[in-house]
């Protein structure tokens, strides 16, 4: 029986990207999506959270600077200063801040596993988050 | 997945249960009694899918004016006491976050409501879920 503990590090990245649906005409793009249709950026947060149980050794669920080496390779050296539309992971998905949380996500799970990955949150600015934990 | 959209609004309050007495509220709340305010922040957070065409969960457009209008516009710069919507209500950080949550609950809608927050100041955070015992 080990005591369970959440950590959580925080990352920044600045990337681009425009909301467009390809197979939309122009017209229907500028009536769902309006101003964001143009490229635009922002300068996101990603908060990562790993659950698991506090080692009785090193007292850390996690060793935070393997956390951040997995998030910044696998994440923010990817999309910081990026266009994220160019993304192959955006080539059918729109660039929302709800899809960039699931393909943080489905980046991170395999490095992390299910089993420690607990969130993920990204913060398009200071007045919207999404919260994702998979499924 | 859950979005979550941070709001501001400022206003005046004081801690006041009207069954008591003043000197018993002056005990019970101590400064908060008295009148004040603060520079609330009020995070609403709806539940959803993301539309596999739009990637869009909720409507955020739709959220931020229902929001404006039914509660930002009703606070901002007012006494809490004396907003209808805050009647009989101890204006406290969890006592808004509840009294919120009923009035931001049919706004978001077709979203669903997931949790109310209220920050009355950096150290103060008070979140209502919709739950009872």
């Amino acid at each position: 029986m080990s005591d369970v503990a959440y950590s959580t590090r925080r990352f920044t990245f600045a990337a681009g990207h425009r909301y467009w649906v390809e197979r939309w005409p122009e017209a229907e793009n500028r009536r769902v999506f309006g101003s964001l249709t143009v490229p635009h950026g922002h300068n996101y947060t990603l908060d990562v959270t790993v659950r698991g149980p506090i080692d009785e050794t090193t007292g850390m669920v996690i060793d935070l600077s393997e956390l951040k080496r997995i998030v910044n390779d696998a994440v923010v050296d990817r999309f910081d200063h990026a266009d994220l539309n160019a993304d192959p992971l955006f080539r059918d998905r729109v660039p929302t801040t709800e899809n960039i949380a699931v393909v943080v996500w489905g980046l991170l799970a395999p490095k992390l596993g299910v089993d420690r990955l607990w969130q993920v949150r990204v913060w398009e600015d200071p007045t919207l988050f999404v919260d994702y934990g998979g499924a | 997945m859950e979005v979550t959209r941070v709001y501001h609004f400022s206003a005046a309050h004081q801690l006041q249960q009207p069954a008591l007495s003043a000197d018993a509220n002056a005990a019970l709340y101590g400064p908060c009694a008295g009148l004040h305010g603060h520079n609330y922040y009020v995070e609403v957070t709806v539940s959803g899918t993301p539309d596999p065409v739009t990637g869009m969960a909720v409507d955020l457009g739709a959220i931020d004016s229902g929001v404006q209008r039914a509660l930002l516009a009703e606070v901002d710069h007012r006494r809490l006491e004396a907003v209808p919507a805050l009647a009989g209500v101890v204006t406290t950080g969890e006592g808004l976050a509840r009294a919120f949550w009923k009035v931001v609950a049919p706004v978001v809608a077709p979203a669903a409501l997931a949790r109310v927050t209220v920050v009355e100041t950096a150290k103060n955070r008070f979140e209502y879920r919709g739950e009872d015992q």
